[in-house]
């Protein structure tokens, strides 16, 4: 599996940048509508992180979903820092991940 | 198998007369003649050499035949040509054995279902191979056929994951079918991997897919029959190594991609053939398809609940084999999820592949 987890995890490391940037960006700018669909992808990368034993990621990811599901609901300005909070949080350990990353 | 049906399959034909060699495609192969879709013609009567050959995957035959009749091109479906007659008698049935005879690609291309990138954009013709596929195969999980709309998720799919044939349209949205082959004759990692294309355009298409480094074209509507007897064939041959080596198949169905190629790949290694679905009508063909022995599917998807597509398969479908839930979600809902739906079990996204790998197993094991 070690070898598995080599090949993919570059992979993942663009994926997760990537929405987890997206998600910033929505969340800053209070674009409300957009909650369902980071909460959407937010429990796609918990998964993705997770079949990659990525036990730092899983966790963050499962709140972000949480808080995105939140503020979809109450659209307020507490939810919504909340999210931002942990989505810096997650954009934090997974750039850690990718720094100590080593490609083989 | 049985042989009789298995002479009628799709060939590369160059047509050798006079000072020209003409490259074209050959159908309904039969032990004495075969026809050739071409714009050439000659009397009948007239002697001629031709190669037929399946470059990559048959080596070409050099034989002798006669023009024995000319067709002009009639209604769509009926292009025009020659039927040539051969010489030498039993010419198809040579061929056909030597294609079954030919070596398969190495390790670990062989222990899997023959698979088959089709790259069109017409829901048309994908619904008519997926049709083909459950209908006319005898054992249709030795063949697996995966789609690309264009030319980008065409080379996507490439990059992920090995093809033993592709299957070009030439008229794409963006770009077209020959500058894809020209891409995929230039990448190394492809280069034994033989390309079939096919269009209406008739001889310009031919032309410009054969120039950019295509093994075949084929003219639409397709030669059905020939075409499937082809995959058939090829399929077979796979599937005979396959079953040699008695691995169990594992259908995947997850809407997230990197989940399927990460899945996909730790059940290979682990010994399983494998087939993945990423959404509802996937899941379906592939199910019918591929027969497999156990099915892992995802909870959360935006098209339907795992648990509920579970719950279909048990009540609607009287599907026996074992179903492994999969998610991110808590344990006991997950738990709760599988008991309701009557899946066999359920494993949390986050116990990671090797668990993932010891689950299936003992379920496959524990299978009669």
């Amino acid at each position: 599996m070690d070898d598995l987890h080599a090949r993919f995890l570059p992979q993942f490391l663009e994926l997760a940048r990537t929405r987890v940037a997206a998600a910033l960006q929505a969340a800053v700018a209070r674009d409300h509508l957009a909650a369902p669909t980071i909460a959407r992808n937010l429990h796609t990368l918990a998964g993705e992180a997770g079949l990659l034993g990525l036990h730092d990621v899983v966790p963050l990811a499962r709140d972000g979903e949480q808080r995105a599901r939140a503020l979809g609901g109450s659209r307020t300005e507490a939810d919504a820092e909340q999210l931002v909070d942990t989505l810096h949080r997650l954009e934090r350990v997974i750039e850690h991940i990718g720094e100590t990353y080593t490609p083989k | 198998m049985a042989a009789a049906n298995s002479e009628r399959f799709i060939v590369r034909a160059e047509v050798r007369a006079a000072d020209e060699t003409v490259i074209s495609y050959g159908f309904d192969l039969t032990a004495s003649s075969v026809f050739v879709v071409t714009e050439w013609h000659a009397p009948i009567g007239t002697p001629v050499s031709v190669r037929l050959s399946f470059p990559r995957i048959l080596e070409p035959n050099d034989v002798v035949a006669r023009v024995a009749d000319i067709r002009v091109a009639g209604e769509p479906g009926e292009p025009g040509g020659v039927r040539l007659a051969f010489d030498e008698a039993d010419v198809g049935a040579r061929l056909i054995a030597q294609l079954e005879r030919a070596s398969d690609p190495p390790d670990p291309a062989v222990d899997r279902p023959y698979r088959v990138l089709l790259v069109d954009d017409s829901w048309l013709i994908r619904d008519m191979f997926a049709y083909g596929t459950a209908k006319f195969f005898d054992r249709p999980g030795a063949l697996a056929i995966d789609h690309a709309e264009d030319a980008e998720a065409a080379w996507a799919k490439l990059a992920k994951s090995t093809y033993d044939l592709v299957i070009v349209d030439y008229f794409l949205p963006a770009e077209d079918g020959a500058s894809l082959i020209a891409r995929l004759r230039g990448d190394a990692r492809l280069a034994r991997t033989p390309i079939v294309a096919i269009s209406v355009g008739g001889r310009d298409a031919r032309e410009a897919t054969i120039s950019a480094g295509a093994d075949v074209f084929v003219d639409k509507p397709l030669v059905f029959r020939d075409l499937f007897n082809t995959l058939r064939v090829l399929a077979e041959r796979r599937e005979r190594s396959r079953h040699s080596a008695e691995r169990k198949a594992i259908l995947v169905f997850d809407d997230s991609p990197f989940a399927l190629a990460l899945t996909r790949a730790a059940l290979e290694s682990a010994g399983f053939t494998v087939a993945i679905a990423a959404d509802l009508s996937s899941f379906e063909r592939q199910r019918v398809a591929f027969d497999p022995d156990l099915i892992l599917v995802d909870v959360q998807m935006p098209e339907a609940f795992g648990d509920d597509v579970a719950s279909t398969l048990r009540g609607w479908h009287g599907v026996q084999v074992p179903i492994l839930l999969m998610s991110s979600l808590d344990q006991g809902e997950l738990e709760r999820r599988a008991q309701r739906a009557q899946a066999s079990g359920y494993i949390c996204k986050g116990a990671g592949m090797s668990e993932l790998v010891r689950r299936c197993r003992e379920l496959l094991e524990a299978s009669p």
